[in-house]
């Protein structure tokens, strides 16, 4: 089965998600185990195909329905799509056992089509990521879209509307994509991702080509909600409920990444991204407003969901920042923080998920939480470190690769906008940790206050969340120091494998 | 605000415009889409070698692209899973006053909250509270058509290899003729001939037909989607084969699509309520 891990990682998703849809019209009871045995089954081949592309030395091949690239659509799986294949089925995983019981709960007529719909999405996802021909990625970014709004839709009584919006916005970002798709066809006559790079360095005139690549970019900077393109996201995501957000919040956006940095390096050629396009220096400018208005917008925020939303948005602004460097390093840290910032965000809404289910959005309820939630807290702090960037976390890891980048920029170019990049990551780190350090104050020391404060510290009892959102949750906690102590292997082993030779002089 | 909007919807159209300028002329035989080395002409020269389809459309959409159009059919079933999912509504309770209508004479009840409700026949008929006068041209016209759109909608589905048609197309038209009946009479009769959790089963079922064939090629021992490997199973030649799964394919998209189409408009004519309706 080896040399069908390829399929295998979408196939089983995408037909289970059709049984588990049937099957909840006729037994409720299986649709949990379904679900979660196949995205076990997506992860494992994932692994299995991460060592599949270590062995073959850079490519694994697999050609649909037996036709050869231009004719056909054609996998062409490297280190990079392996690494985020593995992102995106374990944090889908983890959180589809982790909201097992508010599922049950939210959703107690429609279940199987809640399970349905959110391992669509993942396969939505997973084909995005492993795909090698540029308009498949479009019909799955569609899949995702479709039930991402499903998902995000059924929120609190303010959630049909703010998505509502997301979807207007979303679905123009989508058809600039695939608009720029067409203007490639239009100039290359193929649509396989390996083929157009092969192509595009012998055209006579790139006029075509150019326009392509900034109405693609534009669209995809509207997906992931990049600075000026933001909006959509905050209300979306704070109104939804907590059962779809821990899926969509930590992997949309860093799945958009992935596929700006696959059309940038892959589709484009680095020579045409960095050097012919002359746009780089603009959209680093460009995140570096992002992370300062995000970071801004996160330190007014009393709500905690509000709050992390806007930190997801300064968080974009890392990896698209670090990306346009255009050197090794700070592409090393875009790529690095996909992976970093799926699992810190995942660890932060999956707090929220227990905070919502427990007490409530407000950081101001948060009242001695230390005391009453040990457990969960502890897990949270080390969620909260990571995305401060504090050493032994995995938010430290890239941060200083994305740093590195920027003070190897200055030291080439002498580019004000590394410079500003640089000052930016510092500033966004500091409102992290004055974001964060005030939740675990309130948590440690102001007292549970409501009703019996004045009895003291001891009469707080310990309420903790159920063992199976706790387990879950630790497994997150314990993967960011995992994936801090092991960054430097992640990086040698994968990431630096994937990276080509950049051309000199950027 | 008003005026942000407008001249950025303006510099991109100006934008769009621009670019044609740079695109080939029309019909260029030596553009790139066009030109010999590429798609075009191969799928022209070979797609019916390859699979016998003479519609090089369908071969490409169902064959040579055919892991697209898997995931299109997924979009619509994905489609029909959003409407119930954010509108259904599973309420326990009709409307207050409900309305009947005696077939025989054309009377019409009313029945208020509390009241004895006559029983389902075809003598009293339930009808909707914003009713309209009974009207035999429109439902008989309408129940004449329906199979007509039917028979016609099985062609399109078959000669999908042949000529303009398929699936999707086949599928849309076997919808109609479902949601032909609801709008005519009202939504119980659409649900009292396809009920919800027919539709429901039969979408998941069409992406099955699709999804599973595909895979059964790969149990078979071929990649994803490659029909040859059906040849074994069936016992005729890879090519044919290949003719073959492109059809099992096809119904199994109009089997999705039909399903889909209705499911949507139960949900969306009722607000979810799946009572009263257009």
């Amino acid at each position: 089965m080896s040399t069908h891990y390829p399929a295998l990682i979408i196939v089983v998703p995408l037909l289970t998600a059709v049984i588990v849809a049937a099957v909840g019209w006729i037994n409720k009871k299986y649709c949990f185990p379904l679900s979660v045995a196949s995205l076990a089954a997506s992860l494992l081949s994932s692994i299995g195909l991460l060592f599949e592309v270590m062995k073959t030395n850079g490519e694994v091949v697999y050609r649909f329905a037996g036709w050869e690239a231009p004719m056909g659509i054609v996998y062409n799986i490297d280190y990079l799509n392996s690494l985020v294949l593995i992102v995106v089925t374990a944090v889908a995983l983890i959180n589809l056992i982790f909201s097992k019981g508010s599922i049950e709960n939210d959703f107690p007529d429609k279940e199987g089509v809640f399970y349905a719909l959110y391992i669509l999405f993942t396969t939505g996802l997973v084909g995005m990521v492993a795909t090698g021909d540029a308009f498949n990625l479009y019909v799955l970014l569609e899949i995702a879209s479709l039930t991402g709004y499903a998902l995000l839709g059924i929120g609190n009584e303010r959630s049909p509307l703010s998505t509502l919006n997301y979807l207007f916005i979303g679905t123009i970002g989508a058809t600039f994509y695939l608009l720029g798709v067409g203007y490639i066809y239009i100039a290359t006559g193929t649509l396989n991702m390996a083929e157009i790079a092969l192509i595009i360095p012998k055209l006579p005139n790139v006029g075509i080509i150019k326009f392509a690549f900034v109405i693609c970019m534009v669209g995809l900077f509207v997906k992931m909600a990049l600075f000026p393109m933001h909006g959509w996201l905050p209300n979306a995501y704070s109104n939804a409920p907590s059962s779809s957000i821990g899926l969509i919040a930590p992997l949309t956006t860093k799945v958009t990444v992935y596929i700006m940095v696959r059309a940038g390096i892959t589709i484009f050629t680095p020579e045409f991204t960095f050097e012919k396009m002359h746009l780089d220096k603009w959209i680093v400018w460009l995140s570096v407003i992002g992370i300062v208005m995000g970071s801004c917008f996160a330190l007014a925020q009393k709500n905690y969901k509000k709050m992390l939303t806007y930190i997801v948005v300064a968080e974009v602004g890392y990896m698209v920042g670090g990306f346009w460097l255009g050197n090794k390093l700070g592409i090393t840290g875009s790529i690095l923080h996909i992976v970093n910032d799926a699992a810190m965000t995942l660890c932060v809404f999956m707090a929220a998920g227990i905070f919502s289910y427990k007490i409530g959005d407000h950081i101001s309820d948060f009242k001695g939480l230390f005391k009453k939630m040990p457990f969960t807290m502890t897990a949270f702090a080390v969620g909260g470190l990571s995305i401060i960037g504090v050493p032994p976390t995995c938010g430290f890891f890239s941060k200083w690769y994305l740093v590195s980048g920027g003070i190897e920029a200055v030291k080439a170019t002498g580019s004000i906008g590394a410079l500003a990049f640089i000052v930016a990551l510092l500033f966004s780190s500091l409102v992290n940790a004055v974001l964060f350090f005030r939740i675990f104050e309130v948590a440690h020391f102001e007292p549970f206050s409501e009703g019996h404060g004045h009895e003291g510290h001891s009469a707080v009892e310990i309420n903790e969340a159920p063992l199976g959102m706790l387990i879950p949750f630790f497994i997150v906690a314990f993967s960011l120091i995992f994936l801090g102590i092991f960054s430097g292997d992640i990086v040698s082993n994968i990431i630096n494998q994937f990276i080509p030779v950049l051309p000199a002089g950027i | 605000m008003k005026i942000l909007g407008w001249l950025t919807v303006l510099m991109c159209g100006a934008l769009l415009i621009f670019n044609v300028s740079e695109f080939p002329d029309m019909g260029d035989a030596n553009s790139p889409a066009n030109s010999k080395q590429n798609l075009s002409e191969y799928f022209l020269k070979k797609a019916y070698h390859d699979t016998k389809v003479p519609n090089v459309v369908t071969a490409v959409l169902a064959d040579y692209r055919g892991y697209d159009t898997m995931y299109e059919t997924a979009v619509i079933f994905s489609a029909g899973l959003a409407c119930f999912f954010l509108l259904r509504i599973f309420r326990k309770k009709g409307p207050k006053s409900r309305f009947y209508r005696h077939t025989p004479t054309g009377v019409t009840l009313r029945i208020d909250e509390g009241g004895k409700l006559p029983e389902e026949s075809d003598v009293f008929k339930r009808i909707d509270s914003i009713w309209i006068p009974h009207d035999n041209i429109v439902r008989i016209t309408c129940r004449l058509v329906v199979p007509f759109i039917q028979i016609f909608a099985l062609y399109v589905i078959a000669h999908g290899h042949y000529s303009p048609g398929g699936g999707f197309q086949g599928g849309v038209l076997l919808g109609a003729s479902i949601i032909l009946i609801a709008v005519s009479n009202n939504l119980r009769a659409g649900i009292q001939r396809m009920s919800e959790k027919g539709a429901a089963l039969m979408g998941s079922a069409g992406v099955l037909i699709y999804a599973g064939t595909a895979a059964l090629c790969l149990l078979l021992g071929s990649q994803f989607l490659n029909y040859n490997a059906l040849a074994k199973l069936l016992h005729i030649k890879p090519v044919v084969a290949r003719y073959n799964g492109i059809l099992i394919v096809e119904i199994g998209v109009a089997l999705a699509v039909m399903a889909v189409m209705v499911w949507i408009y139960y949900n969306l004519s009722s607000a979810g309520k799946h009572d009263e309706g257009l």
